[in-house]
C-alpha cells in the first residue's frame, strides 16, 4: 500500500453552490488521500460549512462533482433540483454538526442502534453489543441508558459521534462540534476525534480551535468568499501563511502565529 | 324563588344517562383515533412543496376551523347524504364529523411541531441513512407527538365537549339522554346539572394534566 501512490478518497471538482442569487461555493477543487484529516479554517460566511453539506449529500448543487473512492455520488443536473445524490454512497460517510442532534426521545443505546438496524437490518443484540463498546471506549459506558436531556453538550457531542461511527464510515466530517459547548466541555470532545485520528479514519474537520487545528491536522484549508484560499501543511497554513488573507484571518481570529 | 329540588328524579334514572356517557365516550375516542392519525397525514401534506397537494388540504383544514361545529354537524348528516348518496348509520356520520374536525386543529398542533424541530436533527437522521419515511416515522412523528401532546390532549377534549352537539342529530349520547330524561321527569335543571357534572368530571382531569404537562415542559426547557 505504503508504496503505491495512493488513489484519491475524495475528490471535489469545480463544485459551486448557490443560494439563490448568492454565490456560497464558486468552484472548489479539492482531492483527499486515504488517511488525510483536513482542517478547514475561515472566516464566518466563508462556505465552510455549506463545502461539508455538500459532500454528506445534504444540499443540491448548482455545478461539479464529489467523488468517494472512485465513485461519483454527488453530480450537478441540469437544474440544482436535478442534483443526482447516488445514497448507498452517501452512507460511507458520517458527519457530526455543531448543534445537538441526538433524537430527543431515544437514549442513548437506541440513538446508536436505530441507523445500523432500520438502515443495514443489523441484528439488535449484535449492534447492541458493538454500540457498547463503542461508548465504552469513549467514556460514556455508564450512561447506556441516559436520555439526551440528561446528559452534558460534551456528552451529548461523544454520543453523536459514536452514532455515526455505527455505520463504519470510510469519511468522517466535523462541522464545528465543539462551537457549542462551554470551554470546559471542548476538551473531552477533541480527544474522542483524536483517538480516531490515531486510528487513520479520514476526515474534515471545520474549527476555530487552534491547539485543536495543529494537534489534529496532517492539512489545512483556508477557505473565504467560496474558494480555497490556501492550502498546505499545518505549519505552513497556520504558521506562516503565504497569503495575505490568510495571514490575515490567522492574525485576526487566534491572535498568535509562530 | 321557592323551587324545590329533586334530584332523586335524575339518580333513579341514572342508567340511561351512563349508557348516553357510554355513546359520547365512545364518539370521543374514535373521533381521537381518527383526529390523531388523519391530523398527522394531512399536516405533512399541508407541507408538501407541491401547491396542488396543498391546497386541497388547505381548503379541508380551514372549513373546519372556520365554520361552526353544530354547522359541521347537520351538514354531515343532511347534504352529504344526499350530495355523495351515502349515509353510515348515525354514530358513524357523528364520528367522521367530529373526527374530521379534530383532524384539522390537530394538523395545525401537529405541523407547528413539526417546523420547530431542529433542521440539524433532520440533517443528521439523513447523514444516518435513513430514508424519507424512516425519517418520518422514527424522528419526525415520535418528536412532533411528543411537543404537541399538551394541545392534542386539550383539542381532544374539547371534542369531548363539543360531541352533546350531536345529540340534535338523534345520537343517542349524554346529551341526548339528558335532554329525552328532562322531558320525562319536567325535571331539566336536575337533569341538565348532573349531565353537566358529569362532562366536567371527565374533562376537568384531563385539563389538569395537561396543566402539569405545561409546567413540567417549562421547568425543564426554563
Ligand atoms: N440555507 C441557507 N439559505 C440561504 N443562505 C444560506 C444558507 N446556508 C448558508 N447560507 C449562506 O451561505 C454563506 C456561507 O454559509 P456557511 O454556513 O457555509 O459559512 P461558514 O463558513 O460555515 O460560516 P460559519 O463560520 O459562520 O459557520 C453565508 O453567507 C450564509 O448566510
Ligand atoms: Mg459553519
Amino acid at each position: 500500500m505504503r508504496d503505491q501512490p495512493a488513489a484519491p478518497l475524495v475528490s471535489v471538482s469545480g463544485l459551486q453552490k448557490s443560494y439563490g442569487a448568492l454565490k456560497v461555493l464558486k468552484g472548489i477543487d479539492l482531492t483527499m488521500k486515504p488517511g488525510e484529516r483536513l482542517v478547514v479554517i475561515g472566516p464566518s460566511g466563508g462556505g465552510k460549512s455549506t463545502l461539508l453539506r455538500v459532500m454528506m449529500g445534504l444540499e443540491t448543487i448548482n455545478g461539479g462533482s464529489v467523488t468517494l473512492a472512485g465513485k461519483p455520488y454527488i453530480r450537478a443536473g441540469a437544474t440544482p433540483a436535478r442534483t443526482v445524490i447516488d445514497i448507498a454512497v452517501r452512507r460511507s460517510i458520517g458527519m457530526v454538526f455543531q448543534h445537538y442532534t441526538l433524537f430527543p426521545h431515544l437514549n442513548v443505546m437506541q440513538n446508536l442502534i436505530l441507523a445500523p438496524c432500520k438502515v443495514r437490518g443489523e441484528n439488535k443484540v449484535k449492534a447492541s453489543e458493538r454500540a457498547a463498546a463503542l461508548l465504552t471506549r469513549f467514556g460514556l459506558g455508564e450512561k447506556l441508558t441516559a436520555y439526551p436531556s440528561q446528559l452534558s453538550g460534551g456528552q451529548k457531542q461523544r454520543v453523536a459521534i459514536a452514532r455515526a461511527l455505527m455505520l463504519d464510515p470510510r469519511l468522517m466530517l466535523f462541522d464545528e462540534v465543539t462551537s457549542a459547548l462551554d470551554p470546559e466541555l471542548v476538551g473531552e470532545v477533541e480527544q474522542v476525534i483524536l483517538q480516531l485520528a490515531k486510528q487513520d479514519m479520514p476526515m474534515m474537520i471545520v474549527t476555530h480551535d487552534m491547539w485543536f487545528a495543529k494537534n489534529i491536522a496532517s492539512r489545512v484549508l483556508f477557505c473565504a468568499g467560496g474558494v480555497i484560499v490556501e492550502d498546505g501543511p499545518p505549519e505552513q497554513v497556520l504558521g506562516s501563511p503565504k497569503e495575505e488573507r490568510t495571514r490575515d484571518f490567522i492574525d485576526r481570529v487566534f491572535h498568535i502565529r509562530q | 324563588m321557592n323551587y324545590s329540588f329533586d334530584f332523586q328524579s335524575v339518580t333513579r334514572n341514572l342508567g340511561p344517562l351512563f349508557d348516553g356517557l357510554a355513546v359520547t365516550l365512545q364518539l370521543t375516542v374514535a373521533a381521537n383515533a381518527i383526529g390523531l392519525t388523519l391530523g398527522f397525514v394531512l399536516a405533512l401534506l399541508l407541507m408538501s412543496p407541491w401547491r396542488l397537494v396543498r391546497l386541497p388540504v388547505i381548503l379541508f383544514v380551514e372549513f373546519f376551523r372556520c365554520t361552526p361545529a353544530l354547522v359541521q354537524i347537520i351538514w354531515f348528516f343532511y347534504c352529504v347524504p344526499m350530495l355523495f348518496n351515502v349515509f353510515l348509520g348515525s354514530i358513524t356520520m357523528g364520528i367522521l364529523a367530529l373526527g374530521f374536525n379534530l383532524a384539522a386543529f390537530n394538523a395545525e398542533a401537529y405541523r407547528a411541531s413539526i417546523q420547530a424541530i431542529p433542521r440539524e436533527q433532520l440533517d443528521a437522521g439523513i447523514a444516518l441513512g435513513l430514508n424519507p419515511v424512516q425519517r418520518i416515522l422514527y424522528i419526525v412523528l415520535p418528536t412532533a407527538i411528543r411537543a404537541s401532546i399538551p394541545v392534542l390532549l386539550t383539542n381532544g377534549i374539547v371534542i369531548f365537549q363539543q360531541s352533546a352537539l350531536v345529540a340534535i342529530v338523534a345520537v343517542q349520547d349524554l346529551m341526548y339522554q339528558a335532554k329525552s330524561l328532562a322531558t320525562q321527569t319536567y325535571r331539566p335543571i336536575e337533569t341538565f346539572s348532573v349531565a353537566a357534572l358529569i362532562y366536567f368530571a371527565v374533562s376537568f382531569p384531563v385539563t389538569q394534566l395537561v396543566d402539569y404537562l405545561e409546567r413540567r415542559r417549562l421547568a425543564v426547557a426554563g
